[in-house]
């Protein structure tokens, strides 16, 4: 169907509103509360971000914990997805409804679950304690959030990977098995790389996500998971100092636009990536 | 002409007196007030002691909204659009709330004509309707048989251990870990903030979660994830009542203040005034007691109340004289430094 420019922008028009006054436009009103100040305008709160030890560790912890989940969800996520792709088209549909069943439980209620599994008196301590072993601090613990994180993220990854091998001619892979590539060097040489933009793709919308989490470390970290939207959270709540807040918030844009253009920048080379993936 | 005269004259007399009429039922009939609270349980029952009777009395609707929170004041006080004709304030929430300017002077001509209300109860923008303790809770059934009484017995984890919680907020921490230090309760003000962080350094690994707010405490304290916390009286007399295994000890308890306020720029802080007067009611407040005992300062509340119940209630002479009163005069001129210094302080 072909359309004509105008009849583009009338279809476009109700997205672009929606996105502009209840996006855009309280972003750039976040923006210019970091540099504004009583008296105008004020590079103070930038100074605070990074004169602030305690907002400079917790950037720090916030991209470690991200890319840890990332990393742990594309190791689980990336043989599950190998494994989808093996499966008669009919097998893969029903394992993608179990893989997608979790989405229709609140995020909430799957992390209070946690609690449960992983308490003081829950049932992998009840465990532990039948074989005669102390219990395990792993609630309010980094480990847990990781845990809660996993579970939370790595459907999607393992939906980006799969989308990304079903797209794979296979009989490329048959065509180096035919040449005398072993399986593995079949794998290694020809199917892993054809792959690589969906744990590619899976891996930063996976990342990005992670940024942004406030509730699991809320719920099930301790003292030391504070992340950066926990630490938003302190200061429009606690401390009532929300152009800090609002200077968090845009250092957290800033850099996750900044992970953003890396992953355009190593990814550009790689032909039709923005095919592959979600694309198709 | 003058048939014209009179026909317009006819106009303006009935629109003269239609808007009369709608002013006179707005000032009475069709004014509903915003009040704002704590929410949940404790709703219910103001609705059925308070706003209802309020309602009938007056006329005045009250809508009842929650949770309790100093960002929403200021944001609604610095944009000019006040949702609330009143609403619940802790006491140091009021004094940086009255220093920033965001409430309503009260005129206590209208809230206590008889002037029965004790001086300690009438700040000039906030009215106190509530007393409340933090103080420590424990699991009865954890420690063979003794029990932690004191914060220095909180500190103690030779002779009490286990995992224990604290607040995620420096307020009365700094206290507690003062007092376990043997600070006298009277000795408190102004905190010695060096000495009280490094107190709270020897506990610091013994307190796997720190908790936001008071369902969290009474969760962790039932499901048995700590042994001990820090909690406030209210949550725990309910728990006893289910014989679950908890108990409180007062010795070194804060005693804090809740009070209600008007915000500036209310769009009906004189009805809201009217209300303030309901909720000291003494017969009311007394029913209410019973359903969450934070009693506050209500003049002839306590003469309707049997003596073995206002044994258990924290204003109690015998539990207020180990209590100390929380300073909220103090963490207002001094919160945000040492917020910060908290927040740090937990990180790393």
């Amino acid at each position: 169907m072909n359309l004509t420019r105008p009849a583009i922008l009338l279809l476009l028009l109700p997205a672009l509103l929606l996105v502009g006054l209840v996006f855009l436009l309280p972003i750039a009103g976040v923006l210019s509360l970091s540099v504004h100040g009583e008296a105008g305008f004020t590079l103070e709160p930038l100074r605070e971000l990074f004169g602030s030890k305690v907002a400079l560790l917790v950037l720090e912890r916030t991209f470690t914990l991200a890319l840890s989940v990332t990393a742990i969800c594309l190791a689980l996520g990336y043989p599950a997805a190998l494994f989808m792709s093996g499966l008669s088209s009919r097998a893969r549909a029903w394992v993608t409804y179990l893989i997608l069943l979790p989405f229709w439980i609140s995020i909430l209620i799957r992390t209070y679950t946690w609690i449960v599994i992983l308490g003081r008196e829950g049932i992998v301590n009840r465990g532990l304690a039948a074989v005669g072993a102390e219990p395990l601090q792993i609630l309010y613990t980094d480990v847990a959030v990781r845990i809660g994180m996993v579970q939370i993220l790595l459907p999607i990854v393992i939906l980006a990977c799969l989308a990304s091998m079903l797209d794979i001619d296979r009989d490329l892979v048959k065509a180096a098995r035919v040449l005398g590539a072993s399986r593995w060097a079949a794998f290694r040489k020809v199917f892993l790389p054809l792959s690589l933009s969906g744990v590619a793709t899976g891996g930063i919308i996976c990342f990005i996500l992670c940024l942004g989490f406030y509730v699991t470390p809320a719920l099930l970290g301790g003292r030391r998971s504070t992340i950066i939207a926990n630490l938003i959270d302190i200061q429009v709540h606690r401390t009532l100092n929300w152009g800090f807040a609002a200077v968090l918030a845009s250092a957290l844009l800033v850099s996750t636009l900044a992970c953003l253009g890396i992953f355009r920048l190593l990814t550009r080379r790689r032909a039709g990536f923005a095919a592959a993936g979600f694309g198709k | 002409m003058a048939n014209l005269t009179r026909r317009s004259f006819n106009i303006g007399a009935a629109s003269a007196s239609l808007a009369a009429l709608s002013a006179g039922q707005a000032a009475a009939d069709d004014v509903t007030i915003v009040v704002n609270g704590s929410g949940g349980s404790l709703a219910e029952a103001i609705k059925r002691l308070f706003e209802d009777p309020f309602t009938t009395a007056t006329g005045v609707k009250v809508q009842a909204t929650a949770p309790v929170s100093l960002p929403k004041l200021k944001a609604m006080v610095e944009s000019g659009n006040v949702e609330w004709d009143l609403t619940e304030l802790n006491g140091d929430d009021v004094a940086l709330a009255a220093e920033a300017g965001w409430l309503e002077e009260i005129d206590y001509s209208i809230v206590d004509p008889e002037n029965k209300l004790p001086e300690i109860a009438k700040l000039p923008t906030a009215l106190c309707r509530a007393s409340y303790s933090t103080v420590l809770a424990y699991r009865t059934d954890r420690f063979g048989g003794t029990a932690p009484k004191t914060w220095a017995d909180f500190w103690d984890v030779n002779a009490f251990p286990g995992p224990r919680s604290l607040q995620n907020s420096p307020k009365a921490n700094l206290e507690f870990a003062l007092i376990a230090d043997g600070v006298p309760l009277d000795k408190l003000y102004p905190l010695d903030i060096d000495r009280a962080f490094a107190k709270l350094d020897e506990i610091k690994d013994h307190v796997p979660v720190w908790w936001e707010n008071g369902a969290q405490h009474v969760q962790l304290l039932v499901d048995g994830e700590v042994n001990m916390t820090s909690c406030w009286n209210g949550r725990i007399t309910p728990l006893k009542n289910e014989a679950k295994p908890v108990d409180i000890s007062w010795d070194g308890g804060a005693l804090m203040l809740s009070y209600l306020g008007i915000p500036k720029g209310a769009k009906h802080p004189k009805e809201a005034m009217l209300f303030m007067k309901f909720r000291i009611d003494p017969a009311a407040s007394a029913e209410f007691v019973k359903l969450v005992p934070y009693p506050g300062f209500v003049p002839g509340m306590m003469e309707l109340l049997e003596p073995e119940f206002v044994a258990t209630l924290p204003t109690a002479p015998e539990n207020a004289a180990v209590q100390f009163r929380f300073g909220a005069d103090w963490w207002a001129a001094n919160l945000a430094p040492v917020q910060d210094r908290w927040n740090e302080w937990l990180l790393v």
